[in-house]
């Protein structure tokens, strides 16, 4: 019994952490600014004895129509012979508020307060003119009852206020319209529930006759605690399949906004919380979780290591992810979302314009830097010092090689984002001036950071979907890879490369021409190794016998929409096309061939190859095949029309675009509509498409084929193991030591049969063989 | 926690060994989970409590609080688990080239490799301001920052550079503090090789209390030097100290105000900045002119009484060379203070005659990182604290 004591400990200080962070008052201007609660008034209390009027507002208005309104109130402190006697703020959700005189200001054409002048007073005029079209209007007022103790109004207590709203309707009804945040937060909770529910489901598929909390208690426990790296890997994969689902509900609000011209069921503040929160979830919160998920798989199988070399480190890589996710989305939840765009670029992140979200945000994503700093650590001594007696490292699966140089390449360029993270959130909490241009920061060092970081991130997600491909390809053909030692330095090379290209985001800052021209040299370079790369998998299909699997329809979706990227890309290392095709929906329409043609692509084929590995169920290759036509077809739909926009200048990260007959400036031709609607149409067919494989990987769950030790006839050491694999993976403990691992020998040698390199034999020859009861001499 | 089950169907066979290097500890945790929830908490209300500089929500401060002590509740089951007071268990190598060398270890130098980029992330940082704002004198000699026409209390401060330097390095008694700490932790990094020298001697070359003793010593001195260093950092930050007068050296009594006290902080949009400048150059511009210059003097004269008319007052807008100076010190301070984590730990299983030979390499995993943290201040010290 004492480890349910224990365990209820636990789980209620937890439950009381969870209960307490949402009472933290962190916002004090209230969930989205002085409409919803209160006004900067004088006097914290408000009082139901002052009454606040507003008059003059039509039932009904007529469109364009001008109306007088009239604000006053009565009751509180505010008695004549005050020195001032009360204020006002009143907002209208639409229409135009103009002031009459000098007693009222306005703020923006929403909202009106009160002047100095107008202290004295408890009653105002201004003029509110009715919008040219049918909405429902809303008006907030709020009044403050001021005793004017205290002299020249400083003095602010025993003062009092009140709220009153009002409606005006259209001349033609108007259903209410949805708020963007109600839906997406809906979506998520909804989202949140299928998956508990999910979860729920699968505890009572695998024991229906003890579906009580006796035995749900051990069994949720031991997925909350595990630190077998196959547990952690499924827990990976399902929340990057979640934040992926989230990721696609917030593009397809997106593209419900850029649907047709001039729309507004986003306002601009809106949609720029909007993509903020789409680049970062898709990138940090999907597509990493997803690459952590297979390498946490299959990395300790494909070297023949028994686990992790750090299990508990890597359980904590884990959860500090959910957790930063949480703090990410604190700020959409409460209306105030970071609205800095994934790159958060200085000075706006470090203004006070800056949603306080972004705050959130930042803290959010530092708890995820922590999270990738562990993982690479991890990743990086399983891989140099677990592999099986010798796999030298030319006898790597190429899978491992590319978790390898991601990993490195990660690790030595997020330190610089987390520090720059770390900066902006001291800046923004504690004030401190990194990024304040008026103390003398320098904006551009953020972007130095960022992208210091971010381009070799970009090649972190990719690189990883390289070696599935290599995976999937060798296996589908029937034969090795084709130049694996190629294959090898490209992603070396790639890796190398990605640290000195990043100056190709900063060509519109104004940086020097020399330096401009270095990095294109070098950004181009990068298509050396990638094509390189490319080159190898069309020739280990050339004479192989393909075996069209569902993995392998992907592979090949993935050579062309991921080629295609790449062409693409090649038009932004050149600097007079780049300053052209900056900030435009051909870079758009860039990253998301690489980033989805190329990343989630190889991730589905990934999914399909390993699927059957890490439960022990083949997947349904019919529904397979049909997500892969509808999903491939729908992807391209989405994004290859992309490009033309682009072209005729549609403007990245604006919240909306206006079609012109006339060469006006900032308008796109009238095509440009029926494109944006037909990529909103193919959005949401390739968003549901993707429901083919979650039917497709619950049906297999629940009643799939059961799968052999190797259903697909690959070489490498995962496919040796029965399916699932047992724990410990490889081999068993004994007396303190590991006996019967697997050794080179076991694996084919045709697969993996290099010698190690001259240099590898060197190198290995000048580390000293540490002796334990040596003398330790420093 | 699941450690503690007694069925058989928990009581499974851990992935990767026995969890605490030594004998069948749990292989489950609820270390991750909890320290995250406490990370996340702890960012979280830290933010609520302080906005921009300031302190506007004072009531959540318990929160952070919670947040910490989640953490560190956390950190203490970890502690429990993984890492014991008498474990013999290493696990080592299999591939080349790291063969036989104990993971961890590989582990550790993996880890020291992000921490570098840490470090060159914030020098980055501090060259790009250093080279690239003018520092503080340059200006201040030039009397470029003299517009007649205004006051004191309306001047607009100039945006340089002022690096701590010329506070710290502007007398023995300023720099002291800074330079027993240098002497400190490198003694600290002599002292943590000797600990691991003698917890490495091999039994029977050596008597077991020997042992015990002169581990925990040097241990215990590796602690006892990283406590005065944190609190040398706050004297030298916060407190200042007290100079008696010592009259064969000619001393007065005086005290040494710390940086704080001198006005040197992230929020010193208007410091004065006044030690030791040569404001000879400004005296003969004011002399050769007199018509641009007699206006400012005189307003100086006016609301300063003890000022010479030469000691013009610039104010300077240093929050980016305090914001460097205090995060990147401060940064390094927090690693220390995670090295102060670790070593009572150490400094209590050594009391407790834990080490042997088969462990200690324990010791010189944490001696890897307290060497980084040295050679990090050893980069510092003339970074910050000379130049």
């Amino acid at each position: 019994m004492k480890i349910h004591s224990r365990s209820i400990i636990v789980m209620s200080i937890l439950f009381m952490a969870m209960a307490f962070s949402p009472l933290v008052s962190s916002f004090p201007t209230g969930i989205s600014g002085v409409k919803d609660s209160g006004c900067n008034c004088h006097g914290a209390t408000t009082s139901d004895s002052v009454v606040p009027t507003l008059d003059g507002l039509p039932e009904v208005y007529n469109y364009s129509e001008t109306y007088e309104i009239t604000v006053a109130f009565t009751g509180g402190p505010s008695t004549i012979g005050n020195i001032n006697l009360g204020g006002f703020h009143l907002w209208a959700s639409d229409g135009e508020l103009e002031i009459l005189d000098a007693t009222v200001q306005k703020y923006n054409p929403s909202e009106v307060g009160h002047t100095e002048v107008g202290n004295d007073q408890t009653t105002w005029t201004m003029i509110w003119t009715a919008p040219a079209s049918d909405k429902n209007i809303e008006f907030i007022l709020h009044t403050n009852s001021v005793n004017g103790n205290a002299g020249g109004g400083a003095g602010s207590s025993g003062d009092e206020w009140n709220r009153i709203t009002a409606k005006v309707s259209a001349p033609i009804e108007v259903l209410e319209q949805a708020n963007p945040y109600v839906v997406l937060s809906t979506l998520i909770v909804i989202s949140a529930i299928l998956l508990v529910i999910t979860v729920t489901y699968i505890f009572y598929r695998t024991n229906p006759d003890s579906f009580n909390w006796k035995t749900f208690e051990p069994w949720i426990s031991e997925w909350l605690t595990s630190t077998d790296h196959k547990k952690v890997g499924t827990l990976y994969f399902l929340a990057g399949l979640f934040f992926l689902g989230v990721g696609g509900i917030m593009a397809l609000m997106i593209r419900i906004q850029l649907s047709v011209p001039g729309n507004d069921f986003l306002t601009q503040d809106q949609y720029n919380q909007f993509f903020t929160l789409h680049g970062t979830t898709m990138i940090f919160l999907a597509a990493m979780p997803l690459i952590n998920g297979f390498a946490n798989w299959m990395v300790p199988l494909q070297i023949g290591a028994p686990d992790l070399a750090l299990p508990r480190i890597n359980a904590m890589s884990f959860w500090l992810q959910p957790v930063g996710a949480l703090l990410i989305f604190t700020g959409v939840f409460s209306g105030t979302g970071a609205d800095t765009g994934w790159t958060g670029y200085a000075p706006y992140i470090v203004s006070e314009t800056a949603h306080v979200g972004t705050t959130m945000w930042v803290a959010g994503q530092i708890m995820l830097v922590a999270s990738s700093t562990l993982t690479g650590v991890n990743f990086l001594t399983t891989i140099a010092v677990m592999r099986a007696p010798g796999m030298g490292w030319m006898q790597m699966p190429l899978f491992t090689w590319s978790i390898l140089v991601a990993n490195l390449m990660l690790f030595l360029s997020i330190p610089a984002f987390g520090v720059g993270l770390v900066q902006v959130y001291l800046d923004r909490v504690i004030g401190t001036a990194f990024y304040d241009a008026s103390s003398g920061g320098d904006p551009l060092l953020w972007s130095h950071l960022f992208w210091y970081f971010g381009h070799p991130e970009v090649y972190v997600v990719i690189v990883p979907a390289f070696g599935v491909i290599s995976e999937v390809i060798a296996t589908s053909a029937r034969r090795t890879v084709f130049g694996y030692r190629s294959m090898v330095y490209a992603m070396a090379g790639i890796g190398v490369v990605s640290f000195i290209v990043y100056g190709h985001h900063m060509f519109t800052s104004g940086m020097s021409p020399t330096l401009r021209f270095v990095t294109m040299l070098t950004t181009m370079l990068v298509a050396v190794p990638t094509g390189i790369k490319i080159f190898n998998w069309l020739k280990t299909m050339h004479r192989g016998s393909l075996v069209y699997r569902t993995h392998t329809l992907w592979a090949l979706g993935f050579l062309v929409t991921f080629t295609l990227g790449g062409i693409s890309g090649m038009f932004f290392p050149s600097m007079a096309m780049d300053l052209h095709f900056h900030e435009s929906y051909f870079v758009v329409a860039h990253f998301h061939y690489v980033l989805v043609g190329g990343t989630v692509f190889g991730f589905f084929s990934a999914i399909y190859y390993w699927f059957p590995k890490m439960t022990g169920r083949m997947l349904d290759e019919r529904l397979g095949v049909l997500h892969f036509l509808t999903a491939f077809i729908s992807y391209n739909g989405v994004f290859w029309p992309m490009h033309r926009l682009g072209v005729w200048g549609m403007a990245r990260r604006h919240h909306t675009y206006f079609i012109s007959t006339e060469e006006a400036m900032g308008s796109l031709p009238a095509e440009a509509a029926g494109w944006n609607m037909f990529i909103s149409v193919s959005a949401f067919l390739f968003f549901f498409s993707n429901f083919l494989l979650i039917a497709n990987m619950i049906k297999s769950v629940i009643r799939g084929k059961k799968a052999p030790a190797d259903p697909w006839g690959g070489w490498s050491f995962e496919w040796m193991t029965s399916s699932p694999p047992p724990t410990p993976s490889f081999g068993h403990f004994n007396h303190g030591e590991w006996v019967d691992l697997p050794t080179l020998k076991d694996a084919n040698d045709e697969h993996i049969a290099n010698d190690p390199s001259p240099l590898v034999k060197w190198f290995q020859s000048l580390m000293v063989l540490d002796d334990e009861n040596e003398e330790v001499s420093h | 926690m699941s450690g503690e089950y007694h069925d058989d169907e928990h009581e499974h066979q851990s992935a990767w060994g026995p969890h605490d290097w030594s004998h069948g500890a749990p292989h489950n945790s609820w270390a991750p989970i909890i320290m995250s929830i406490g990370v996340g908490i702890f960012l979280y209300t830290v933010a609520s409590v302080y906005s921009w500089g300031e302190m506007v929500d004072p009531a959540s401060i318990p929160l952070v609080l919670l947040g910490l002590i989640i953490t560190f509740f956390g950190l203490l089951i970890w502690w429990r688990q993984d890492a014991s007071f008498d474990g013999v268990y290493e696990p080592r190598a299999t591939g080349t080239p790291f063969q036989n060398i104990q993971i961890r270890k590989v582990a550790m130098w993996m880890f020291l490799m992000s921490e570098m980029m840490v470090f060159t992330s914030l020098f980055s940082t501090y060259m790009r301001y250093r080279l690239g704002l003018t520092p503080c004198t340059e200006i201040y000699e030039s009397g470029s920052w003299i517009v007649n026409s205004q006051t004191i209390s309306s001047g607009e401060a100039v945006n340089c550079f002022l690096p701590a330097s010329e506070l710290i390095a502007s007398s023995w008694f300023h720099i002291a503090p800074g330079a027993i700490n240098t002497f400190a932790l490198i003694i600290s990094s002599f002292t943590i090789v000797q600990a691991l020298r003698w917890a490495k001697k091999p039994v029977g070359t050596v008597d077991e209390e020997v042992r015990r003793k002169r581990v925990y010593r040097y241990l215990g001195s590796t602690w006892i030097l990283a406590i005065m260093f944190l609190t040398l950092k706050m004297v030298e930050w916060f407190i200042g100290f007290y100079i008696p007068e010592i009259p064969f050296l000619g001393i007065q009594e005086h005290d040494i105000m710390s940086l704080v006290n001198e006005g040197y902080t992230i929020h010193a949009d208007h410091y004065h900045p006044h030690h030791g400048w040569d404001d000879v150059h400004l005296a003969e511009l004011a002399a050769a002119n007199p018509d641009q210059f007699s206006e400012y003097f005189a307003n100086i004269a006016l609301l300063e009484g003890e000022y010479e008319t030469t000691d013009a007052i610039m104010m300077a807008d240093i929050r980016v060379s305090a914001s460097t100076f205090f995060v990147t010190t401060g940064t390094h301070g927090a690693h220390v203070f995670i090295g102060i984590i670790g070593l009572t730990y150490m400094t209590w299983k050594a009391w407790i005659g834990g080490y042997t030979p088969q462990n200690a390499v324990s010791i010189e995993y944490f001696g890897l990182y307290w060497h980084f943290v040295d050679l990090v201040w050893v980069l510092v010290f003339p970074f910050f604290y000379l130049y």
